[in-house]
């Protein structure tokens, strides 16, 4: 048994959701519930195993079919992969158990459970997968099941920014399908292994990667092609909200990383990087002071993700030179992409406590929330000094590592763009959190619908991911060395 | 966010032709530089076609080699119903007749051509094996029928319930995925078909692909019909 676990672990880890997911639409909605914590059980262990057996073994493939690439298709798994199966599989645990206080039993919610496991297996899907054609079927299962999630209350606002999310979704989509197109016309492969050793830096390898980015950008909602993002992280139901800025812009993101320092390094124009990391830095300064100037606490953290997608793409510039600097930047960007999840998931879910329990989410009608949801108000300060960056939260370590890279490689205007994120988060978390634990103001009646306290799993399920995202820092090392197992050759400073 | 007007400024739309054709500029060189003699998998698949339980290249690939990809494939057509479904206004997915009053010419037409495509569907299904067809393609026709059904007034069986329709729509990804697992627990891995069973196996997975695939485009069909008719056919008590 426990050899059979070991032999089909990579497998296993896709199975589990995606077994769930037709269960819990065919059986309906009691049933829903339970499938999906089931699932989200089921999936912890197979998770840590794959992270542990990752760091003892090294790099994982499955040949699906047992065929191998290039004819069939590869699960690959090293450190990155694990790392973020790892998060997802956390985040979405704790998610789970606040969707159940938050949907309760309600009739109109029942496609929730069948969309959020499909979302859930699709993400395992796409961060296991080794082939470019099967990211892109990944990537349509990820939106396809997002687009849904965020119309689900169908009120009209929800279902506007469905819409507009679903056709930036569907034309990264399709940019991303171009290029793949061009790739298996030019070089005859779809399996990254493959492709590692074949690409070339001609007209069409250059016309396809510079599509794939473009799609993958406007996928992750990096600045300026981020219009999308904040409507429909705000006004989707708050669970839904949490796994997208947590976790779905990271899975675009993981290909773009994937396919830039790792399939196709040999073929890296410096000029790329630079953009990146300058459209970056732009993200940082401009999505914190627009989440400086919300009046609702939703869109506040929305555009407060669009800031903190920005730090992920600081990745690129100090990754190209190779080195130690290189290596920094991997694991701090990579460890961005993981505390974020925690702490952002964590701000969404303790806005939608809010939410449900005052009717409302205006900034300026939250004072004393401390006095009133202490948890719920803890939870979104701890989860503030993860986005801020202060020690010993997950966040520091991220920061601490971006800026030892750009030293290490001479760059260092990128440390100061660092140093600035940190301060006008700073100014964003406290605008809210200060008067949190301020005077009370008389804005903070029980809604009608849904007087009384609101489910202590609902309160919990966030303060738990910020104590996460917070201790993240004092146990960070052995996330860290997970991440560099078997990385790309430019990061682990293996000269070919 | 602007407004959306029905007529954009005349700068926003030259700026647009100028992205479009500096796009397909870009693209056009691209292909262009695509080598003559294009590499690409074909002299692979015909060389591992043999074990691969079909002669047909394009099932073999579907269904064998890059099963995984149609596997994937299938999870999104009922997640897309699922969606789909889940923002309608009934949110029931039933599949009530969507024409109120059938015409009369178009009934019997349909009457006489329903059996015949699920007839079609069938062969389609058969024929994958050696030959262009494959559940897609029967699914397709199968739904079509359907449509056909729905557009003429024919209402959905008495006996057929909510969940025998959410059973028809999830019945091939479930059929599916059990099949693969099944060969995990066989001793394999994930997808790999025994030799001797491959071809029994994946008819078996065409089949229920094809019922669903039919009930997944009926769906989507229905689902989608004008909000307004189904709020008038709501309000005149069709619930």
């Amino acid at each position: 048994m426990a050899e059979w676990i070991a032999r089909q672990l990579p497998a296993l880890v896709v199975l589990v959701p995606f077994t769930a997911a037709p269960l819990a639409y065919l059986l309906g909605t009691g049933f829903g519930r339970q499938i999906a914590l089931i699932s989200a059980l089921l999936s912890q262990p197979l998770a840590i195993l794959l992270a542990v057996t990752v760091v003892r073994e090294g790099e994982l493939r499955y040949e699906v079919g047992g065929w191998g690439g290039p004819l069939g298709i590869d699960l690959v798994v090293d450190g990155f992969t694990a790392v973020m199966v790892l998060v997802t599989t956390v985040v979405g645990l704790f998610v789970t158990v606040y969707a159940l206080g938050y949907f309760g039993n309600r009739e109109r919610y029942r496609f929730f459970w069948p969309l959020w496991l499909f979302l859930w297996g699709s993400l395992h899907a796409l961060f296991l997968s080794g082939d470019i054609f099967n990211l892109y079927v990944c990537l349509e299962l990820v939106s396809m099941s997002a687009v849904a999630l965020v119309g689900l209350t169908l009120r009209r606002e929800a279902l506007v920014a469905a819409m507009r999310y679903m056709l930036a979704a569907i034309l990264g989509s399709l940019f991303y399908l171009l290029g793949v197109a061009l790739i298996y016309g030019a070089f005859g492969s779809v399996d990254m292994q493959t492709l590692r050793e074949v690409v070339r830096s001609d007209t069409t390898g250059q016309a396809a990667l510079a599509l794939m980015t473009v799609g993958l950008v406007l996928k992750t909602a990096l600045f300026p092609l981020h219009f999308w993002l904040p409507p429909a992280h705000s006004n989707a139901p708050s669970p839904v909200s949490a796994v997208l800025s947590a976790l779905v812009v990271k899975g675009s993101f993981y290909i773009l990383v994937r396919l830039w320092v790792d399939v196709a390094e040999p073929m890296a124009f410096p000029g790329v990087s630079t953009v990146l990391g300058v459209l970056g830095s732009t993200a940082i300064i401009w999505g914190s002071i627009q989440a400086f100037r919300q009046q609702r606490l939703k869109m506040l953290v929305a555009y407060s993700t669009v800031a903190q997608i920005g730090y992920l793409f600081l990745l690129f510039p100090l990754v190209t030179g190779g080195g130690q600097a290189a290596a920094d930047a991997w694991m701090g960007g990579i460890f961005h992409a993981v505390s974020h999840a925690l702490a952002k998931s964590a701000m969404f879910l303790a806005a939608g406590t809010v939410l449900a329990r005052f009717g409302h989410d205006r900034i300026d009608g939250l004072g004393g929330l401390s006095r009133r949801a202490p948890v719920t108000a803890m939870a979104f300060g701890l989860a503030g000094v993860t986005m801020m960056g202060l020690p010993p939260s997950g966040g520091f370590v991220a920061k601490w590592q971006m800026i030892r890279a750009s030293i290490e490689s001479g760059e260092w205007w990128w440390a100061a763009v660092v140093v600035t994120g940190g301060l006008l988060a700073a100014a964003y978390v406290f605008r809210v959190v200060g008067p949190f634990f301020g005077r009370e103001v008389d804005d903070l009646d029980d809604a009608d619908l849904n007087a009384g306290p609101s489910p202590w799993t609902m309160e919990s399920a966030a303060l738990v991911l910020a104590i996460g995202a917070l201790v993240l820092g004092i146990v960070g090392q052995p996330l860290l060395d997970l991440i560099m197992v078997s990385a790309p050759a430019l990061v682990a400073g293996v000269t070919p | 966010m602007g407004k959306v007007t029905a007529k954009s400024p005349i700068a926003v739309r030259v700026a647009a032709l100028a992205i479009c054709a500096g796009v397909g500029a870009l693209l056009a060189r691209a292909v262009l530089a695509i080598p003559e003699t294009e590499p690409g998998l074909a002299p692979l698949v015909d060389a591992n076609l043999a074990v691969s339980g079909v002669k047909n290249a394009v099932t073999a690939v579907l269904l064998n080699f890059r099963g995984y990809d149609t596997l994937l494939e299938i999870a999104v057509l009922v997640l897309a119903t699922i969606g789909v479904l889940s923002l309608s206004v009934t949110q029931t997915g039933t599949w009530d007749p969507i024409a109120a009053q059938a015409d009369p010419v178009l009934s019997a037409l349909a009457r006489f051509l329903a059996p015949v495509m699920i007839l079609v569907s069938g062969y389609l299904l058969w024929a994958g094996e050696h030959a262009p067809g494959g559940a897609f393609q029967a699914g397709s026709v199968l739904g079509a029928a359907g449509v056909l059904l729905a557009l003429s007034g024919y209402a959905r069986p008495i006996w057929v319930s909510r969940f025998a329709l959410r059973a028809a729509i999830s019945v091939g990804f479930v059929v599916f995925l059990a099949t693969a697992i099944g060969e995990m627990l066989a001793g394999g891995l994930l997808l790999e078909y025994p030799a001797d069973l491959a071809k029994t196996l994946m008819l078996v997975v065409e089949t229920w692909l094809t019922v669903s695939i039919g009930a997944i485009l009926i769906s989507l069909f229905i689902a989608s019909a004008s909000p307004a008719e189904e709020l008038r056919r709501r309000s005149g008590g069709g619930e």
